[in-house]
């Protein structure tokens, strides 16, 4: 791939706008849909028209349900250019969770959900203020777990520059989006990365399609979450044009990207947070786990290991309407990751492991464990019990027999059922021990894990 | 198709799809992914291989509501009739 240095784009109209003059009739968006390609000028015009929609519609606040398509892509640049704040929600979210969402953000009015909408036309109420210019994401999928993440079309141009600044793709390139782009990987690094670029992004046609997607497009590039990429390799669907795959968003077993290596495809890791606009540092050596700090990011360790970044173009604004939870990660402009790691001899961040009560999966996802285990707890009262990680999904460690199995089971199904599968518990595990505690009564899950270890 | 043919095509797409549930005994009350060995890619295929089989198509929002075997086996049932 050719090495191109970029301008930096400081909204969504500088990004089509310099795009529209600099490479007018190359193919910006490609739909496996309905097989159309939108080049930079109808791309650019088609948002130009969705944001004179959205101007004047009086409506101050759009929840997105993603679907992938191109009118998604246009109604989110449209809605942005037109100066309403925007939310984007899984296009598959439960009815269950959404209105608590819907609420919680102020949406006023809701694309890509037309046989929701009269259901959820009482929670469409919201006034949100000075939201031109945001998009919110939440922290991980839209869950009720998840918090609102206030990014901005500046900070997540931002971040496409940074990673196009070590990662450039040319103009030749097909990235392939496959990653919802109500997740800030996929949205950053599935479409801002190849628009910034010049690159022509391919909108995956969803899960029914991960695999002949990349037949039918052919692409160059492809950010994955591990689990995709484990799925994508099983299914053998890798095609000879890929040259370049970006892995972001969860623990990635070597295995993965030994098996691209051997294909002679370039890998290459991403750090970042949903509060970091996605990435802050990127493999770009043979070793994939191995670092280079994106050029807008300072990256520093805490005693204990802790990493702490400070991205004044990048950062968050906040959790929305959650000052408290703000300043509990954001303090004096630097923002405290809960994930810990280190620096090689040359420099290069190694991330190891997490200090905070979170679990990350490897199809991206993350759970905090905290309001995970709440929602269990409305089922399991009184109840010794710990959620904890095996085989890559959530685990129940519960103090107790055995022969309580059904029961259990039977108490936690209604929790369950309204979780995406993803989020529910794979395994139960029971002890007649009580649970390990610290001297302050916090689990320690670390011992638990050992003892699955153990059980397994 | 009988609700209990359906039960055994749906098996036999879960054992192809993930061999590591052939040593399993599943019922329909079997929790898909507490009691097996599916993960959401998993289940993804499992979907998409019982969707060309069966010729019926359930939308990607009533995916996240199959709870049991025996649910997906109804999704499919509902859809056959």
């Amino acid at each position: 791939m050719q090495k191109q240095l970029f301008p930096r784009d400081l909204s969504f109209r500088a990004l089509l706008n310099r795009q529209k003059n600099a490479v007018p009739m190359r193919p910006a968006i490609r739909s496996g849909a309905d097989a159309r390609v939108l080049s930079y000028e109808q791309l650019n015009q088609a948002v130009l028209t969705q944001e004179a929609l959205w101007r004047d519609s009086g409506k101050h606040c759009l929840g997105v349900l993603c679907n992938g398509t191109p009118e998604c892509v246009l109604t989110i640049f449209g809605a942005v250019l037109a100066g309403l704040q925007v939310v984007l929600f899984d296009g598959n979210i439960s009815e269950a969770e959404l209105p608590e969402l819907l609420q919680k953000t102020d949406v006023d009015c809701l694309w890509g959900a037309e046989e929701l909408e009269e259901d959820m036309s009482p929670w469409l109420t919201g006034k949100a203020e000075n939201g031109a210019g945001k998009l919110l994401f939440f922290t991980s999928g839209t869950t009720s777990f998840s918090k609102a993440v206030v990014l901005t079309e500046a900070s997540l141009c931002a971040s496409a520059w940074n990673g196009s600044a070590l990662l450039p793709l040319s103009q030749e390139d097909t990235l392939l989006c496959v990653l919802p782009l109500n997740h800030v990987f996929g949205f950053v690094c599935g479409l801002l990365w190849g628009l910034a670029c010049g690159a022509c992004v391919a909108l995956g046609r969803g899960p029914r399609y991960y695999a002949e997607d990349l037949k039918l497009f052919q692409p160059t590039a492809i950010p994955v979450v591990p689990l995709l990429l484990g799925f994508l390799l099983k299914q053998n669907a890798l095609n000879e044009a890929l040259r370049l795959v970006l892995i972001g968003a969860g623990d990635c077993p070597p295995a993965l990207p030994a098996a691209l290596q051997a294909r002679g495809i370039r890998v290459s890791f991403g750090y970042g947070l949903t509060e970091t606009s996605s990435g802050v540092a990127l493999s770009l050596g043979a070793d994939p786990y191995a670092m280079t700090v994106c050029p807008d990011d300072e990256l520093t360790l805490a005693e204990d290991g802790e990493i702490l970044i400070r991205c004044e173009s990048c950062r968050m604004q906040g959790y929305y309407k959650d000052p408290d939870a703000t300043e509990a990660i954001l303090k004096d402009g630097v923002l405290h990751t809960g994930d810990l790691g280190h620096f090689d001899e040359n420099g290069l961040l190694h991330v190891t492991g997490r200090k905070k009560e979170i679990l990350v999966f490897p199809d991206g996802t993350k759970l905090y464990l905290p309001e995970y285990e709440a929602k269990l707890r409305t089922v399991l009262p009184d109840r010794d019990f710990a959620v904890i990680e095996s085989k890559g999904a959530p685990a129940l460690f519960l103090r107790g027999k055995e022969s309580e199995r059904e029961a259990v089971s039977a108490a936690l199904e209604p929790v369950m059922r309204e979780l995406p599968l993803a989020r529910r518990l794979n395994a139960i595990y029971f002890d007649p021990a009580p649970l390990p505690r610290t001297a302050t009564g916090k689990t320690q899950r670390w011992m638990l894990q050992k003892k699955v270890g153990n059980f397994t | 198709m009988t609700r209990q043919e359906i039960f055994d095509k749906v098996l036999e797409i879960v054992h192809d799809c993930v061999p590591e549930t052939e040593e399993q005994e599943l019922t329909e009350s079997t929790v898909i992914n507490t009691d097996t060995a599916i993960d959401s890619m998993g289940f993804t295929l499992i979907i998409c291989r019982l969707e060309a089989s069966f010729d019926v198509k359930i939308p990607d929002r009533q995916w996240q509501k199959l709870y049991t075997v025996g649910d997906v086996v109804s999704a499919i049932e509902k859809r056959l009739k």
